[in-house]
């Protein structure tokens, strides 16, 4: 049986990511929510993974270098079968558990272990010029976020890219406009983004990160040069209680609020 | 730990008009009070630590006081080289404050875990290095780092922690504060762990091992007066922290001791390997021997004494 569309993946992600949450009263729930549908496209319609065998190895790498929405990687692992999904509710973010907050390699189909931004794309970059060595056709996808973009070792590894052409490379740009301290954005700030990549020769295609089609279209395409796709998100997509606020990076849900937040995503998703 | 840093942080900037604060798009509402004394003085690198860092020490140069805050690995690992070239060679005025020092941060892991920066703060030429054990001695450890020239690694844990200290405790640059009193081994600690000693030292009590602790607030430089008069008056020490057995307090205690050869050391720390335990703080340390159950094991262990089957030690402690 092939597993089901990437719109309902998507959802699914945001449900477990959800559950593991509220399980373990973990913050970061905005981060997650906001990349659920980049991680359904890839996941279950862009990386050749053979629907049958859902425990295979992924054939492309996937690196996410914003780790902090780890919990949403977990789930669209524990979806694909790669790993356990009663073991992930269970440990998540549990003492003594096999899950922390910020993924770690190790755990299969996590390939860095994240938390420290900046550290993906530089990574990613060596996985692309080992599988050019080796002749291995296959993509190298990273996912980071906007706020990450100011570490300086994004810029040192995109430069790198460029210059050596890794046309099977593709950074995501989780747009979602917000960081840290929450910073007002200039009306140019994703232009200018986009630009920085420009001016390094990656080819930038700009896209609604929620859009299944543009995503797919997006995740699939360019040749000759390295990808950057940015990809415009709202933080908390699904849950509008946290849909596009700050503070969803921050704040955890308790027991109690169970029922509301799983009603709450259920009622977004047939509205949509 | 954390809000007692930023309040005496906002005092001092309110007298020193030098001082400014540098940020790497962490601290959300902790640094509210600085922020509504003087929003000029408080600059968001963004998430670019080694820029926060930079930018830290080139305000030093022009003749400002510095402070970088970030979470501990952010500060001793990431912006490494910053700190070695441009703040401790250059001596400059900058305060570096890594939050969470230790396993603070549990459950995010290892990138955020900073169980290494005791050893390589410590080894920096110039570098003050301070870790203070609960709030008021966090406050006293500010004030202290801002009114000190030169760098300064002060290593906080996060918020929340007990008072550990007797109120009116002072805190002094290099000087080593007695919490306790005893004859058969010296526990001492840095930081906020130092519970676990306090701990350990009455279980042992209980067990007829009368325990001094020692809590250094300062990692370098050592008090080695304290070091060498805990040495004659109970012939060992056993070093507590939240730390990799290398480099850290141990290390430091244990370098002195080699040198002059007085009494024996014994470390009780992160064993050298990353900590992929996943769990909050006092798991963690749980399964390093590092509660006060642990503690107390290690310490009889070391004493060569059989914890009594009656002893909670004997019960739970010996892992």
């Amino acid at each position: 049986m092939r597993p089901a569309g990437s719109e309902q993946q998507a959802f699914e992600i945001r449900r477990l990511s959800l559950e593991l949450a509220l399980g373990a009263g973990t913050c970061h729930i905005g981060s997650s929510l906001g990349i659920a549908d980049v991680l359904a496209v890839l996941f279950f319609e862009v990386m050749p993974v053979d629907p049958d065998l859902p425990g295979a190895p992924l054939r492309d790498t996937f690196i996410l270098s914003k780790a902090h929405a780890g919990s949403a990687l977990l789930s669209a692992l524990a979806l694909r079968g790669t790993i356990d999904r009663a073991q992930l509710e269970r440990e998540y973010c549990r003492d003594g558990g096999a899950f922390g907050g910020h993924a770690e390699r190790g755990t299969p189909g996590v390939e860095i272990s994240g938390g420290s931004l900046g550290h993906g794309l530089p990574i990613a970059v060596g996985r692309a010029i080992a599988d050019r060595l080796d002749s291995r056709h296959r993509r190298t996808y990273c996912l980071m976020g906007d706020g990450e973009t100011d570490e300086g070792s994004v810029w040192e590894a995109a430069a790198m890219a460029g210059r050596l052409g890794l046309d099977r490379l593709v950074a995501i740009v989780d747009a979602n406009g917000h960081q840290g301290l929450d910073r007002k954005l200039a009306d140019d700030h994703w232009e200018r983004l986009a630009s920085r990549f420009e001016a390094t020769s990656w080819e930038v295609t700009e896209i609604d990160g929620h859009d299944h089609a543009a995503l797919r279209h997006a995740l699939r395409g360019g040749e000759g040069r390295p990808r950057c796709v940015l990809a415009h998100t709202v933080k908390g997509k699904g849950l509008p209680f946290m849909e596009g606020r700050f503070d969803s990076h921050y704040r955890s849900l308790r027991p109690h609020d169970r029922e509301r937040a799983l009603t709450a995503l259920e009622q977004a998703r047939v509205a949509a | 730990m954390r809000d007692a840093f930023a309040a005496a942080l906002t005092e001092a900037a309110a007298r020193d008009e030098r001082l400014c604060l540098v940020l790497a798009d962490l601290g959300v509402g902790v640094f509210d009070d600085f922020e509504r004394l003087a929003p000029e003085r408080i600059f968001n690198a963004g998430i670019a630590e080694q820029a926060m860092v930079g930018v830290a020490a080139g305000l030093a140069q022009a003749g400002r006081r510095a402070v970088a805050y970030s979470i501990a690995p952010f500060i001793a690992s990431r912006a490494h080289d910053q700190v070695r070239v441009d703040v401790a060679a250059g001596a400059a005025n900058v305060t570096l404050v890594g939050v969470g020092g230790g396993v603070a941060y549990g459950y995010l892991g290892l990138t955020h875990h900073a169980i290494e920066d005791l050893a390589t703060m410590r080894a920096m030429p110039n570098m003050t290095v301070l870790a203070p054990c609960d709030p008021a001695d966090a406050r006293g450890a500010t004030l202290a780092a801002l009114s000190l020239d030169g760098p300064v690694y002060l290593r906080l844990g996060k918020n929340g922690e007990p008072p550990l200290l007797a109120p009116g405790t002072s805190f002094r640059i290099g000087r080593a504060t007695r919490v306790r009193h005893g004859r058969d081994l010296t526990l001492a600690s840095t930081g906020p762990i130092l519970a676990s000693a306090i701990g350990a030292a009455e279980l042992l009590a209980r067990d007829g091992i009368d325990a001094a602790v020692l809590h250094l607030g300062t990692v370098k430089p050592l008090d080695t007066d304290a070091i060498d008069e805990a040495l004659a008056d109970t012939g060992m020490i056993l070093t507590v922290e939240e730390h990799s057995v290398i480099g850290g307090l141990g290390g430091a205690i244990a370098e002195h001791a080699a040198q002059t050869g007085a009494g024996r050391v014994v470390r009780a720390g992160f064993p050298d390997r990353f900590v992929h335990e996943v769990g909050g703080r006092d798991h963690i340390l749980a399964r390093h021997g590092l509660d006060a159950a642990g503690v107390a094991a290690r310490a009889l262990s070391a004493l060569g004494v059989e914890p009594p089957r009656s002893s909670p030690v004997g019960a739970g402690g010996l892992r």
